[in-house]
Parts: C-alpha cells; structure tokens; sequence
C-alpha cells in the first residue's frame, strides 16, 4: 500500500453532498476493495464558486484502485499525487462550527 | 477472521425499512431470517444492528445448541440487559408468560429484538415468541428471528411460525455469494474464484474458512463445524453420508440402494441436518466441502469398499455411464487398469467438449498409471495433455508433457512424430516469450522432417517458421516459408496446414499494406470457421483483428475483436480470449474510453495471461497513468520493456518504445516529440495532439479542452504549455518560471488589489485601504482571477507568487 493525495476540485454542491458522498466512499472502500483502499483523512476545500472540494488522504494498491474507489463511489479525481513522506507539526485544530 | 460483508445491501435495506415502518406506525413486526448453517444470517444480524446502533435500542438473546436448552433462554439474556422489573422477574424464575406483560413495557421505546438460532428454541420460548407476536401491534419493535431452514416437517418451530399473525411476518433468506463477491473476498482471478464458488456454494462461511485456509487443504474450522454437525446424526445416517461422500456428483437413488442398502431410510435425517439435498432421482450434498470433510475421515477400507462397490455398480450398468465418473472411482481406487481403461476416454470426451481444463487433468490422472502403457500410448496420452494444457493457458505444464513425448519418440526412433514435437515446442516457447528456443525448435523439426517424406508435419513445420518470421515482421520470410507451406498442403489436401499458413502469410502481407493480405486473413478465417478448427479460428480473429487495429479501422477491429471473444468463451480457449482483450483495452485507450480500457487491461493482468497479453496490458496502464497524470506510469512500462526485449519481436517492442517517448512527452522532457499523423480514422487523442502540432492557435486551444475532456489531464498539461510557449495567453497556468512578471497583463490597481490579497485582506478592508468601493474591489478581484486562470482568491495568489507578479 502506497500514500495519496487526492484533489477533487468543486466535487460536491453542498454539505449533505458531500456527506452523502462521504457514505458512499466508505461503503464502496470497505466493502468492495477493503484490501486496495484506506481512506485516511479528508480537507474540504471551500470553491470560490460556492461549491466544495476535497484533498483526500488515501492509503492505496495503485492509482488503480483510487480510480475504481472513485468510479464506484461516483467521486470526481482531478489529481492524484504519490506521497513520499509525512510531516505532522501539529495535529489538524478542532474544525471551526 | 470475518471478511467484509459482501452482497447483503438489499437484506440490510429489508430490515432498516421494516424498523422505519415500525417507528413510524409505532406498531411491532417480525423479520425472519432463514438459510442455511454458514450463510451469514448472523453476520447480517450483526450489520444491522451496528448500523442502527444510536438510532434505536437493540435487544439480544440467543438460544443454544445443548441437548437440553434453557428455559426460555433468549428471554433470560434479553431481560439481563434490560434490568428493572423484567430482569427482577426472570431472576425469581418466574415463568416464562409472566415475563410478556414486562417485556412489553420495555419496548415501548422503539427497539430492535433479536432471537437468535430459534430451530433450537426450547418450547417455552417458542410460547414467549407466540405470545409476544400477538400483542405487538401496540409497541414500536422489530423482532429479528434466524433460524435454519430444511427443519424436520414436524419441528415445533414450523407450527410457531404457521401460527404468527398474518401480515406481522416477513421473511429474508441470505443468498449465497456470487463468485464475483467470492473473488473480492479473496483477491482472486476469475477462474480460482470460480473454483472456490463451486465447492463452497458461496456460503459465506465455508468461503471465508477456505480463503483462511490459504491453499487446497480443507481449513479445520470446516470440517471441524461439518464433523459436529455429522455428530449429532444417527449411525445410520452417518453410514449414508459416506455412501455419498465418494462422488463428487449426484448419486442416483438406485446406486445408493446398491452402497447404503437399508441405510438409505435415514436419507430425510440427512437432508433435515442440511447434509445432503435431494432432487429427483439423485442425492447430492449441499456443499461440496461438507463432502471432503466426510471424505478426509473416511477410514481407507470402508472407503476403498466403497469405491469398488460404486465402480462394479457403475461398470455393470446399461447403458454405461460417463468415462469421467469411472475414472473418478478407479483412480481413488488405485486401480491402474480401470484407470488406463477409462481416464483417457474421460479426457477426450472432455476435449471434444471443450471443457479442455477437466480434459488436461483426465490425461494427468491416466500418465499417473503411465507406466503400465505402452511406450507409444504413454508418448500419445502426453501429448494429449499437452495440447489441452495449451489451450488452457497451462503453458509450462504444456511445454513439460510434450517434452516428455519428444523424448519417447526420439528414443524410439519415431523420426515423424519427434519433428513435429519440436514443432510444438517451438510453437510453446514462441508463448512464454522464450524467442530464442522457439527458433531453434522450429528448425530442428524443419531439419527433421526435410528427411522424410512430405505430409502433414513437414507442412505444418514450414507453417510454423512462416509464423515466426510474421510475428517478427520479416514478410518476405514469411511469404516465402508460408507460400511453400501453402502449395504443400494444397497438395495433401491439408485444410488445416492450410488454414494455418493463410493465417500467417495474410498477417505479416496486410502488415505491411499488401493489398493481397487481408483477403488471404478472411479466407482462413472463414476456412477455419467452416472445418470446425477452433485454434485457428481463435488464431485468425485475433490477427485480423490486430490488422485492422494497426491499419487504423478502429470500429472494424472492434468488431472482430467482440465476436473473436465471445468465439473464445463459448469454445473454452482462454488464452486467446485473454490475447484479444489485451488488445480491447488498447483500443478503447486509444478511443479515448479510459474507464473500458482500464477495465480490460486489469481483467488480463488478473488472469496471469501469457508475456504478449501482459506487455499490452501493462503498456495501457502506464499510458493511462501518464496520459491523467497519475503517478508511477513507469513502473509497469519498465516491467513491460524487459517482457518485449525477450521476446525480441518489433511487434512487442515498438508499442513500449512509442509508449516510453510519450511519457517523456508528457513528463515534459522531450519537447521535439509530437506524435505521427494516424493512419485511419482519427483517434481522439491522438487527433487532439495533432492539432496541437499544427501551431494554429485556434486549434492548439481547441486540443487543449479535448485533452481535458478525456481525463488526460497530463497531456492538457503539456498543451498549455506549448500554448503558453507560442505567446497565446487564456489557458491554464502551470508553474512555469520562464513566465515573466505581469505576463498575465494586470493592470497597476489589479497588481495592488493583488498585493493586499496576498496579505490575506477581506474585500471590505481592501477597500477601505484604497479607497474604492467594495464592489470595485470585487470587480478586480474578479478580473484578477479571470487572467491568472484562478478559481480562487487563493490560487491567485499562489499563481501570480510563482508568476513573480504581485510580490514587490
């Protein structure tokens, strides 16, 4: 298993888009390719045309398996890029309400 | 271990919207859950209720396999986990109807009860449930009962579920899992997982044990979970068992008369314990793992009895039956000369079939016995096998067993039959992408045969360097070895050899635009079809469709390619099927459908397909990596280039080669490739790379925003860039330091607007700092995201910092 970032540009509409896209991808990951796909965390990126993106950290087989996850779960890829190493200054602060 | 749950939404989604129709009416209803041991009616249990966790309560009592059960043992653990009266109540031991009026209060919150493994309910449980179900229309729960199925038709549970309200019942029955679901579990390639489907039924538990299991050994925790079920059986009955246990098949009604004599009286016993399955005249088990765990403990006399009665049975009987289940008893028989007599029988029966996988091992199991053969039907029987290991994809084991011929002829000086075992081998190592012996073995059977004189192997001989020197692009090579092979066979009246050098002679002439080619690939392939040759049909689909591939007729390929597979399918011949998908996923790459050549390069590498089908598929992988921009698109290209170096052959070599150049391209490292013109009717992205070459601004934007809309991100990537190169501004940006500052033509108040941006300032203060308004400020904002390509206040300003525009 290989580290990804993954960036979906202005993916979802809205909050309960993406939360429904959010059980989407759980479901598709841990029941179809429960061996190829680890989601890790997510960023939600506020679109400057109102909409939602993601920066998605994903453990993964082959970007392969990172296109099947998103072609299952009906998720936008615009990139995804090999993560070589991992720098935590500070853990993620508590998401503004 | 438990797996994932696989197969089971439509289940789940039964059940979430019975416990929505029961909040929602505040008024309680019964899912039964039914199947058979292993099927996951608990998994499924499980799932739900993790899944209503939080949303509503959840109850559960189970009761137990013991020879005498509790009292009302579900009742018990539901109300230790209530607490207050009821637990109060159950703790006296007070009976079991005194527990209803308690229990219902408790359900007055909307509650998920859940009654495990009810066949084995003791009879004041079955009251409770009884009770319960008749006065649940006031409360908001869903009971969730599992039981088995195939009970005794006089179980007491039956008459309780006869007895429930009508309307108050629904009932759900696990299927077992697909062999696609079975491969998931496993991470497997469709043939293993098909295996496993097949002697596990798809029961979930049987699967997910033998995937533990790692190999072929039966696990212990199946025969384990069998042995306990067969324990609780009568003598009688675990007699039968064995008695069916030695086919692997059906055992018809009278042979079982013959083996179990008054034993078969206990058949219902049998079926009741979910054992075996009975359909018409024939009993069966109802998983064939069940059937090897009663196999495992057989003591060897009583089984080799067995076997001896069944093939004395079997042998007797008129009209005989199948070779195949003759074989099947001799060989747990050991009996050589049963073997010898019907082994070989079963593998041509099998070939003429086209099950050419059970024919390899009906081969395998006579050259067991070999030795007890004459030397030349040993020599027979291994090519045999041979051949139907090649059809199957078996190519080691192929290259093995003709070996082992070439040796018995030769020894025994059958100077014919050792020629064209060279000819095979030549053919066999062509496939492992062994070139060099493919040579030399085609040319020791040409030099062999020479001698001799001209028939039918001499013929195929020729053919066989004529396909070499096709595949290896040399035309006149192949003309001038096919022409001979050709006028041979027309001589011999040899349709096959006939059929073979058409084949390669049209190949390597339409290869190269010979006019003369595609004509001659038709005929073979219409020759083929007519005679019945399945091989060569396979052979000429495929070549016809690579042709046309290569030629550019991309929809004519695309057709052939579809029947040529569905041809393959339906004749068993795996490895051209797998050949001619490899081939599918480069077409649809070049079609531009990412998303199907993806899927088709996967299934070949998934199948452990033969070198030429994986270069291929590994070359569509790495161009789909490259062409999106996705990482790592040189791993499998390298991977690749090492398997077409040895084959040695340009027709392998050339596409890694091309495919090699164009991830330079794309990586940005070769800026003077641009690809050819394509033959043919255009290809989209190559179509898009064309006109960017033109250097027509119109058209490059116009490449561009079809580069995108394929997905290949990379390649639209290097477009705007050339774009950006030829001066034409309006595309995406990328982080290109040779831009100079203000390339992007801001004005002086949207490079101060910039500025402030950069410093993190709302519109409102950037207003206020300039005094403008704040719908100005907007306007520039705007304006500045519009020349930068920018979607956001935020890629503006990183855009313009890598621009060297905005930070003075």
């Amino acid at each position: 298993m290989q580290l990804y970032a993954i960036i979906r540009r202005s993916g979802f509409s809205s909050g309960p888009d993406l939360e429904a896209a959010a059980a989407r991808s759980t479901r598709v990951a841990d029941d179809q390719l429960p061996n190829d796909i680890r989601w890790i965390r997510s960023y939600v990126l506020s679109e400057q045309d109102g909409t939602l993106g993601t920066l998605c950290i994903y453990e993964a087989s082959s970007p392969e398996a990172i296109r099947e996850h998103a072609r299952c779960a009906e998720l936008p890829v615009d990139e995804i890029v090999s993560i070589v190493d991992t720098v935590v200054v500070r853990p993620d602060p508590a998401p503004v309400a | 271990m438990r797996g994932p749950l696989l197969e089971r939404e439509q289940d789940l989604a039964v059940l979430e919207d019975e416990l929505r129709a029961v909040e929602r009416a505040r008024r309680g209803r019964i899912v039964l859950i039914t199947g058979e041991p292993g099927i996951g009616k608990s998994a499924l249990v499980e799932e739900f209720c993790r899944r209503v966790a939080g949303a509503a309560r959840v109850l559960r009592g189970a009761c137990d396999a013991l020879e005498t059960p509790r009292a009302a043992g579900p009742i018990l653990d539901v109300a230790a986990q209530t607490g207050g009266e009821l637990a109060k109540l159950a703790n006296e031991g007070a009976p079991a109807v005194a527990l209803i009026s308690p229990l219902l209060r408790e359900l007055r919150r909307p509650t998920v009860v859940v009654l495990e493994d009810l066949h084995w309910a003791d009879g004041s449980t079955l009251d409770t449930v009884r009770l319960l179900a008749r006065r649940l229309t006031d409360v908001p729960a869903l009971i969730v009962a599992t039981y088995r199925d195939q009970l005794e038709r006089s179980h007491p549970l039956l008459v309780t579920i006869g007895e429930l309200p009508p309307g108050s019942a629904r009932r759900i029955s696990p299927r077992p899992l697909s062999a696609t679901a079975v491969g998931e579990l496993g991470e497997l390639g469709v043939e293993q997982a098909e295996r496993i489907h097949v002697v596990t039924g798809g029961n979930p538990f049987f699967v997910t044990e033998l995937l533990a299991g790692a190999g072929d050994t039966l696990p212990a925790a199946v025969r384990d979970a069998v042995l306990a079920r067969v324990a609780r059986l009568s003598p009688h009955a675990r007699r039968l068992l064995d008695a069916v246990a030695i086919s692997p098949q059906q055992t018809e009604l009278w042979l079982l008369a013959e083996l179990a004599g008054s034993d078969l009286a206990h058949l219902e016993e049998c079926v009741a314990a979910g054992m075996l399955q009975q359909a018409a005249a024939t009993v069966s088990f109802r998983h064939e793992l069940a059937r090897e765990a009663i196999i495992a403990t057989l003591p060897g006399d009583r089984m080799l009895s067995l076997h001896a009665a069944a093939l004395v049975q079997l042998e007797t009987r008129s009209p005989g039956p199948a070779p195949a289940r003759l074989a099947h008893h001799a060989v747990a028989l050991g009996d050589a000369a049963a073997v010898l007599r019907y082994a070989p029988a079963a593998g041509d029966r099998a070939a003429a079939a086209g099950a050419h996988r059970e024919a390899a091992a009906h081969y395998a199991s006579a050259l067991g016995f070999g030795e007890a053969l004459p030397e030349l039907v040993r020599c027979e029987l291994y090519e045999k096998r041979s051949y139907e290991c090649y059809l199957t994809s078996q190519f080691d084991e192929a290259i093995r067993a003709r070996r082992a011929a070439l040796g018995g002829h030769a020894a025994a000086g059958r100077r014919l039959h050792e020629g064209d075992a060279h000819r095979w081998l030549s053919r066999l190592c062509w496939y492992v992408g062994d070139n060099a012996s493919a040579e030399t073995e085609a040319h020791a059977a040409v030099e062999l045969l020479a001698a001799l004189p001209a028939g039918h192997e001499f013929a195929m001989a020729l053919s066989n360097v004529a396909q070499l020197r096709a595949l290896s692009g040399d035309v006149d090579g192949a003309r001038d070895w096919g022409g001979r092979a050709i006028e041979l066979a027309q001589q011999l009246g040899d349709e096959d050899t006939l059929i073979h050098a058409l084949t390669n002679v049209g190949t390597a002439e339409f290869d190269v635009g010979d006019p003369a080619g595609e004509p001659k690939l038709r005929r073979s392939l219409d020759l083929a079809l007519a005679g019945g040759f399945h091989e060569h049909a396979a052979r000429a689909y495929t070549n016809l469709g690579c042709e046309l591939f290569i030629a550019g007729r991309r929809r004519e390929a695309a057709e052939i390619f579809a029947l040529g597979i569905g041809y393959c399918v339906e004749q068993d011949l795996g490895s051209w099927e797998i050949y001619m998908t490899s081939w599918q996923a480069r077409l649809a790459l070049e079609q531009g459908d990412f998303e199907a050549a993806e899927r088709a390069a996967q299934m070949v590498l998934a199948r452990g397909a033969s070198a030429p089908s994986r270069i291929s598929a590994l070359v569509v992988v790495a161009l789909l990596r490259a062409r999106r921009g996705d990482p790592d698109p040189s791993r499998p290209l390298d991977e690749a280039a090492a398997l077409a170096k040895a084959t040695g052959e340009r027709q392998r070599i050339e596409p890694v080669q091309m495919a090699q150049r164009e991830l330079r391209w794309l990586a940005g490292e070769d800026d003077g490739f641009l690809p050819e013109p394509q033959l043919g009717e255009p290809s989209p992205y190559w179509a898009a790379l064309d006109q960017l070459r033109s250097g027509e601004p119109a058209l490059m934007r116009e490449a561009h925003a079809q580069l995108l809309s394929l997905g290949a991100t990379a390649a639209a990537r290097r477009a705007a860039a050339q774009l950006r190169e030829a001066g034409l501004t309006g595309v995406p940006r990328g982080p290109r330091p040779a831009a100079r500052a203000n390339a992007a033509a801001l004005t002086g108040r949207e490079q101060e607007v910039l500025e402030l941006l950069g410093q993190g300032l709302r519109n409102a203060e950037i207003a206020a700092l300039l005094v403008l308004s704040e719908r100005t400020v907007a306007h520039h904002v705007a304006a500045i995201m519009s020349k930068l390509d920018a979607r956001s206040r935020t890629e503006a300003v990183i855009k313009a910092a890598t621009l060297g525009i905005g930070a003075r």
